[in-house]
């Protein structure tokens, strides 16, 4: 049985997309991952003192946990994820990116459009 | 004789009154001859090993690809008897040859299945048949997932087509809005039928999107980096990263629907909070990304088409890319304009019909650049060229027109009369289905490996597109004067008579083009001109360096790449391919083994859906433990290539007369 | 010669874990990450519809009276620890300890089952009380949202007993080895999704 045949595939350099540059992981002992894991306990549960402690109004508050949020997302992303990881460019930098944007804009949009700020609903 | 109780139920459930009228019946004698036909060949003929061994079980593109465009073409004639349905009763006034449920039961199946199952199948037609050629690779990435997609699609499509002669055909239009989709405005299984019909086509719609995206980032040929890409293939790929983005809300929205209808939730009901409009908002999120997933494919075919027939370099190649790129972003932020009426506010409303303005600046610029192409070239008008031809006069009015509709204080008199309607089917027609039409006819030699007669051919344009303007012209007028969309029929006296009568005429003239356009196919698969070249048309790019048909591996070698259009610049540097290869160059290729996999999947789904729609839950579990049963053995199915053997691929090449002796 | 033919490779590329060193596996989980794209949209999707129905509570309690957040916090404690498990999982796997990833994989599972467990009896004992998604759309869309996480866990679950057998049966090859870690990819997104959840609709219940 012969081994699959593949074509060598583009670097991120060549396609002028540098940032696309893939990194992977070390195999050493997983420090980063018990660092992470304190990480995420971290945020989650600071956000939830935040709350129960009514340390400061209602809108900066939220503001402050969804920041939270957003980090906790990045972390588990970066070190668990591991987003840079690929054979060649690392593509799903940019529909990920995309997709978070996108998300955040039609959350945020449909809030604003089914407000009904004509009075008129 | 009194029948038992369980056959009366099923009777009454299965075939209520409104499936038993003289034009179902008349779909029920269709049926059973197509049936009787198919049993014919199948069975009495002995066919259907090869029907199940080469078509149903393959993996293979190329294979996909004739079996979504014969899915597109079915799925065309379909909802294009609902159209003419549709304007023969409006024909004239006061007219009562349907009654009001079944026109709006036509309108809404002619809505759902042009858009769902004929413009999008007809897509992955051509990107099945045509991208991974162009890009230099043996398949898609995923061909299995390729194959589950079509699978989903027809079994879909088979759902929503069943309903008009089993159970009632949906009748809530093709945005099915609530609260009139709701239990209990339609208490039928109609509804039911557009909702699980179009989550399930949904799912492999998303799949193909997926497989796209991934095959053009990952199985280039070497050297063809993003900049020297195809444009047909650029606009897959804005295509497919739509499809990615759009089609969640999508199924989010419809899902929701069907859980209120089902099990009597309250997300767009009239009590309990519900709200309706919320309906609204998520379905446009993925309505108006949809319009562009439609229509880029077409831009794509124009930029090849544009550039073959002109014997000429694409003008601004970077630019183009950079239009497609900005109306894939921009599609994302315009979705209010489809419902500027409901009262979001100035702010909303002027916010979204900028952005709408904003989208015909990135089409503006490749309608010039198109023209920009022509000019100074050598220009030949196939079929195919006349098509793109036709396509940028109609294509601009339809476009002027949507400015004129995006302005909020004008939509406000034009919404929902025959000026929308005569502007999206200017766009969809003019846009879409003529761009589609104009790849059927570029790219046929590769897929079939023969020509479509080019004297019939231009029969079959002329009368689609002075059908298409006989059709569309007046009824932007009727909506000048107030004609509503959706209105069964009209009382004598408005001045809608005429307008209507000329209209209708146009359909009947688009008919005839369709007929024509069969005739045509079928007569060219039998005394078409052969290509034996496998360059029918003085190409430029990659996919027509190999044989037409391509072979089951496509590329014995794949090839580096040097230039953008690089069959041309090879064809330039008078080089040939006769003879080019040797014995020693050619090695083992794995290629995907074929797989009842996909085929079990899909009409496991069907059952799943069928158990929703009439909600016999046993049925639906029963389909639901179907799907999980086909998705572990596909797990646990470790041997999905086979090896093509180094002397079958010498075997192929030198009948091709390709390889050196 | 007139196209010049590319120099076509064989086996594994060096340097890569295996799930990224064989270029079929590797383009698999490219296409994982699309399919994670789409789920991410789906549940924007969810949480937008969330944000909007929020307030129309009709007749029926609103957030601050429905939820119970002692079972959230333990729920929230289990997921973001399998997550750290499934994570040990991968990097045991990568290394080449099979018995060590069995482990951490079992371990993530009954996190996950623990998880899962907790929920159902939180909706039920919430049915209970007569909040049903009938009374509301705020309740339709918390049932929807939430549940829509929930059966994405438990698919999980299934899905990771399925992938223990095939380890079990051919060790950690290409195959089994992007499997695992498209799996791992799968558990870290939902505990990404767990977190907004928890911050946006129960943290975001408690503030009003």
């Amino acid at each position: 049985m012969a081994e699959p045949r593949t074509a060598p595939e583009q670097s991120a350099r060549e396609e002028g997309l540098e940032f696309l540059e893939p990194r992977v992981h070390g195999e050493g002992f997983p420090m980063a991952q018990v660092f992470g894991y304190g990480g995420s306990l971290l945020l989650t549960f600071g956000s939830f003192f935040l709350v129960t402690r009514h340390l400061m109004p209602p809108v900066i508050l939220l503001a402050v946990i969804l920041t939270l949020a957003i980090g906790q997302a990045a972390l588990q992303l970066g070190v668990f994820m591991h987003i840079r990881e690929s054979r060649g460019p690392a593509w799903q930098l940019m529909p990920l990116g995309l997709a978070f944007f996108i998300a955040l804009g039609m959350i945020g949009m449909s809030i604003w459009i089914m407000m009904f700020k004509a009075g008129v609903s | 004789m009194a029948l038992p109780g369980w056959m009366l139920y099923l009777i009454h459930t299965l075939f209520p009154a409104d499936t038993r009228r003289p034009t179902e019946l008349g779909a029920d004698v269709l049926i059973i001859a197509t049936g009787a036909i198919l049993f014919y060949i199948l069975i009495i003929k002995g066919r259907w090993r090869h029907v199940w061994t080469e078509w149903i079980t393959t993996v293979d593109h190329k294979k996909i690809a004739v079996l979504y465009l014969i899915g597109a073409i079915a799925m065309l004639f379909r909802a294009g008897v609902d159209a003419l349905m549709l304007r023969t009763q409006l024909a004239l006034p006061h007219q009562h040859l349907l009654s009001a449920l079944e026109y709006d039961q036509l309108f809404t199946t002619h809505g759902t299945i042009m858009i769902f199952f004929m413009a999008m199948p007809f897509i992955f037609a051509l990107f099945n048949a045509v991208i991974p050629l162009q890009i230099g690779s043996r398949d898609v990435a995923f061909p299995r997932l390729n194959a589950m997609s079509f699978w989903l699609f027809a079994f879909g499509a088979l759902l929503l087509n069943m309903s008009f002669v089993v159970g009632g055909s949906p009748s809530a239009g093709w945005t099915a809005y609530p609260p009139l989709s709701e239990n209990v405005f339609l208490p039928g299984v109609g509804q039911n039928y557009y909702l699980m019909s179009l989550l399930i086509a949904g799912i492999g719609t998303t799949m193909t999107g997926i497989n796209f995206v991934v095959t053009i980032l990952r199985m280039r040929a070497p050297g063809m980096t993003l900049m020297k890409l195809p444009l047909f293939a650029w606009s897959a790929l804005m295509t497919s990263a739509l499809i990615i983005f759009a089609f969640p809300p999508l199924t989010v929205a419809l899902s929701m629907t069907l859980i209120d209808r089902l099990f009597q939730s309250s997300f767009f009901t009239l009590g309990h909070g519900g709200m309706p409009m919320m309906y609204v908002n998520l379905f446009w999120l993925f309505g108006h990304p949809e319009v562009y997933i439609v229509v880029l494919p077409a831009f794509g075919i124009f930029s090849e088409v544009v550039a073959t027939f002109s014997s000429k370099r694409l003008f601004g190649y970077e630019v183009m890319v950079a239009s497609l790129v900005s109306i894939m972003f921009l599609a994302y932020g315009t979705w209010v304009h489809h419902f500027f009426t409901m009262g979001a506010g100035p702010a909303v409303n002027a916010f979204f019909g900028l952005s709408t303005m904003l989208i015909a600046i990135p089409t503006g610029v490749k309608i010039f650049n198109w023209i920009f192409t022509m000019w100074g070239g050598r220009i030949r008008m196939t079929v195919a060229m006349l098509y793109q031809m036709a396509f940028i006069p109609t294509f601009v009015i339809g476009g002027a027109t949507g400015i004129i509709l995006a302005t909020v204080p004008v939509d406000y008199q034009f919404h929902n009369t025959y000026f929308l309607v005569a502007h999206f089917h200017n766009v969809l027609i003019g846009g879409t289905l003529f761009g589609l039409l104009s790849g059927m006819y570029y790219w046929w030699p590769k897929m079939f490996g023969m020509k479509l007669d080019e004297h019939q051919g231009k029969w079959a344009f002329w009368l689609f597109f002075l059908g298409f303007w006989v059709t569309f012209f007046p009824q932007y007028l009727l909506g000048l004067e107030g004609m509503q969309r959706r209105m069964n029929t009209y009382p004598f006296g408005l001045g809608w008579h005429l307008l209507n009568v000329i209209s209708t005429i146009g359909a009947f003239g688009m008919g005839a083009a369709f007929i024509v356009l069969v005739y045509n196919v079928v007569w060219s698969l039998r005394y078409g001109e052969r290509d034996l070249t496998g360059d029918a048309w003085d190409g430029r790019t990659l996919e027509w360096a190999i044989s037409s048909p391509a072979p089951e591996y496509n590329f014995a070698r794949i090839p580096v790449i040097t230039d953008r259009d690089p069959w041309w610049a090879m064809k330039e540097s008078g080089a040939t391919l006769a003879n080019s290869l040797s014995p020693a160059d050619i090695h083992a290729i794995e290629m995907p083994k074929n797989t009842p996999v996909p085929f079990l999947l899909g009409a496991s789904f069907f059952l799943f859906g069928f158990g929703m729609v009439f909600s016999w839950w046993y049925v639906a579990v029963l389909g639901l433990l179907c799907v999980i049963a086909t998705l572990i053995y596909s797990g646990f199915n470790y041997e999905e290539h086979a090896l093509l053997t180094a002397d079958v691929i010498r075997g192929t090449e030198a009948s091709l007369g390709r390889l050196q002796a | 010669m007139s196209l010049p033919l590319a120099q076509e490779e064989t086996g594994l590329e060096p340097g890569l874990p295996l799930e990224l060193a064989d270029e079929r596996e590797s383009i698999k989980v490219t296409g994982f990450w699309m399919f994670l794209v789409t789920d991410v949209l789906i549940f924007a999707s969810l949480f937008a519809s969330y944000a909007v129905y929020r307030s129309r509570v009709a007749q029926a309690p609103g957030p601050a009276q429905v939820f119970h957040y002692g079972p959230v916090l333990l729920e929230t404690l289990l997921l973001l620890t399998s997550s750290f498990t499934v994570g040990i999982a991968i990097w045991a796997m990568r290394t080449g300890r099979v018995r060590m990833l069995f482990f951490w994989l079992a371990a993530t599972l009954v996190l996950g089952a623990g998880f899962v467990t907790s929920e159902i009896h939180d909706f039920t004992s919430m049915v209970g009380q007569g909040l049903t998604w009938h009374q509301s759309a705020f309740l339709s869309a918390f049932y929807v949202l939430v549940g829509t996480h929930g059966a994405h866990v438990t698919f999980g679950i299934f899905w990771a007993v399925t992938l223990l057998f095939q380890v079990a049966r051919r060790g950690i090859t290409p195959i089994t080895a992007r499997k695992l870690y498209t799996f791992s990819l799968y558990w870290h997104f939902l505990d990404i999704v767990w977190v907004f959840i928890f911050t946006f609709v129960y943290l975001g219940g408690k503030i009003g």
